[in-house]
């Protein structure tokens, strides 16, 4: 069993911060939410995020128990939560309206 | 209302130490307050490279930092070295400065009181005599809403955002509900979470305070060709495993609490409200001038957290480091101070976390000495420049 931490309890989102998970490994959370069990179904680095529910393409991607980015595309608990699933809504000059 | 053992000013504030502080005015002046502080007991010195051939606006940063620095509750009495009289920053400006806050103050010209010999004999002697002064005062129950606690990271890494920081602004979140305030830096770490920021402002002014002030710093950076911008998160941070700007500069944030802002400075100023909650400050990621910065403001105590681990010590202001990362712990234990990487093991909740810092803050306050003060290893006095040297 590997073990994620998670930040604050309403997070989606935990951080491989105590050991790199490989795909396929049973996962466990800490720290404020302690409740999640699943199988991770890509490698995650040390430092990186592991998706602790389903997050619909669109929706909120919470750290903190804040809005670090939206998705840019369905992603399934167990799944790296990284640049190619999620994008920044700061600083998107490509965004603004006209 | 907690309390802590302090020494009580004349002006009302309350010092968490009693430094006889020897101060340069200027960068030629520096050996001679480097021999004074070698020759009496408990003297602290404080040199640095500025003070001649500023641009005017810069000269006033320096003059804040030198002057505010006097000026914290941690110093009992102060003894000014200068050289030749800068004009806009003399030694008698910035006592002037000082004189408010009724403490001790000295002035020596090494010109005007004839050569560096009889300079440093004169300076010696005000300084002996101040150290026997300010050695009669004892320290004596405060309430902890008189401390101005500084937070500053530095050398962060994964573990930074996730435990040090957040226990850190929980720290704060205990000293705020005892009446006292908690002091921000580093505004160049808030692009990204301005809006969290701005939420929290006191009101508009504060609010378009923070973004003008982080809006400046951004346009400064740009000005030097480097666009810090555009690229963030860096290319390690990424591969490191942060995402967004968001995700980033949260973390940094992250080491204050929830609290209101109460209001937001100038670098190196001194806050003009008492209410409790955050405050915050305009100035660079630089770790020792954004120390200085908050020491010259009147912090009497500082959390320095890191991932990496580090040695940063202000002169004059106890700078607690707070790490989450156990192995840089135990790398750097003989200057890392506390060490909270329980979070990640189970052993700690982020709320212990947090009362671990605040306990380590207030036994500091009354007269714990950090890992660095026991090494007397007193590296980060540093004045931020806004100014060429012409």
């Amino acid at each position: 069993m590997k073990t994620v931490f998670v930040v604050y309890a309403d997070d989606n989102v935990g951080t491989a911060v105590l050991e790199p998970i490989s795909a396929g490994d049973s996962v466990a959370s800490n720290g404020e939410r302690s409740d999640i069990q699943l199988t991770a179904r890509a490698d995650i680095a040390y430092g990186h995020k592991i998706a602790l529910l389903d997050i619909a393409a669109g929706a909120t991607v919470l750290k903190y128990g804040l809005s670090i980015g939206s998705a840019t595309r369905d992603i399934r608990a167990g799944d790296h939560v990284h640049t190619h699933n999620v994008e920044s809504n700061r600083g998107r000059g490509d965004l603004a309206e006209s | 209302m907690q309390q802590f053992m302090g020494y009580r000013r004349a002006n009302g504030d309350v010092g968490v130490r009693n430094h006889l502080l020897i101060l340069s005015g200027t960068v030629y002046a520096n050996g001679v307050v480097e021999r004074v502080a070698d020759a009496i007991h408990g003297a602290v010195p404080v040199t640095h490279a500025n003070g001649r051939c500023q641009v005017a606006p810069d000269l006033r940063v320096t003059r804040r930092f030198l002057a505010g620095t006097a000026m914290n509750p941690n110093v009992g009495a102060v003894v000014i070295i200068d050289h030749f009289k800068e004009e806009g920053m003399t030694a008698e400006d910035l006592a002037d400065d000082i004189a408010p806050t009724g403490k001790p103050v000295a002035t020596v010209n090494i010109r005007a009181d004839g050569g560096y010999i009889n300079a440093l004999a004169k300076a010696t002697r005000y300084a002996q005599d101040f150290a026997r002064q300010i050695s009669r005062l004892q320290r004596e129950p405060a309430s902890m809403s008189k401390i101005l606690f500084g937070t500053e990271c530095g050398t962060s890494d994964t573990t930074s955002g996730l435990a040090s920081n957040p226990a850190n602004g929980l720290a704060g979140e205990l000293l705020i509900a005892q009446g006292g305030r908690m002091l921000m830096a580093e505004c160049t770490e808030w692009m990204g979470c301005e809006n969290w920021l701005t939420d929290k402002a006191a009101n508009p002014s504060v609010a378009a305070a923070i973004i003008a002030g982080v809006q400046h710093m951004e346009a400064r950076a740009l000005a030097s060709g480097e666009d810090i911008r555009g690229s963030q998160p860096t290319g390690d941070n990424m591969a490191g495993g942060l995402t967004t700007i968001e995700e980033k500069s949260m973390g940094a944030v992250k080491k204050i609490g929830d609290s209101p802002i109460i209001e937001h400075l100038d670098i190196a100023a001194a806050p003009t409200q008492t209410a409790p909650g955050n405050y915050v400050m305009y100035g660079p990621g630089m770790g020792a001038e954004s120390i200085s910065s908050m020491a010259a403001a009147g912090c009497q105590v500082l959390t320095f957290c890191t991932g990496g681990g580090h040695t940063s010590n202000h002169p004059i202001m106890p700078t607690i480091k707070v790490t989450g990362n156990r192995n840089s712990y135990e790398l750097m234990r003989d200057t890392v101070d506390v060490d909270v990487s329980g979070v990640f093991t189970g052993d700690l909740t982020l709320a212990e976390a947090g009362q671990i810092v605040y306990d380590e803050m207030a036994r500091v306050c009354s007269g714990y000495l950090t890992k660095s003060e026991a090494l007397r290893d007193n590296n980060s006095f540093a004045i931020h420049r806004v100014g060429p040297s012409i």
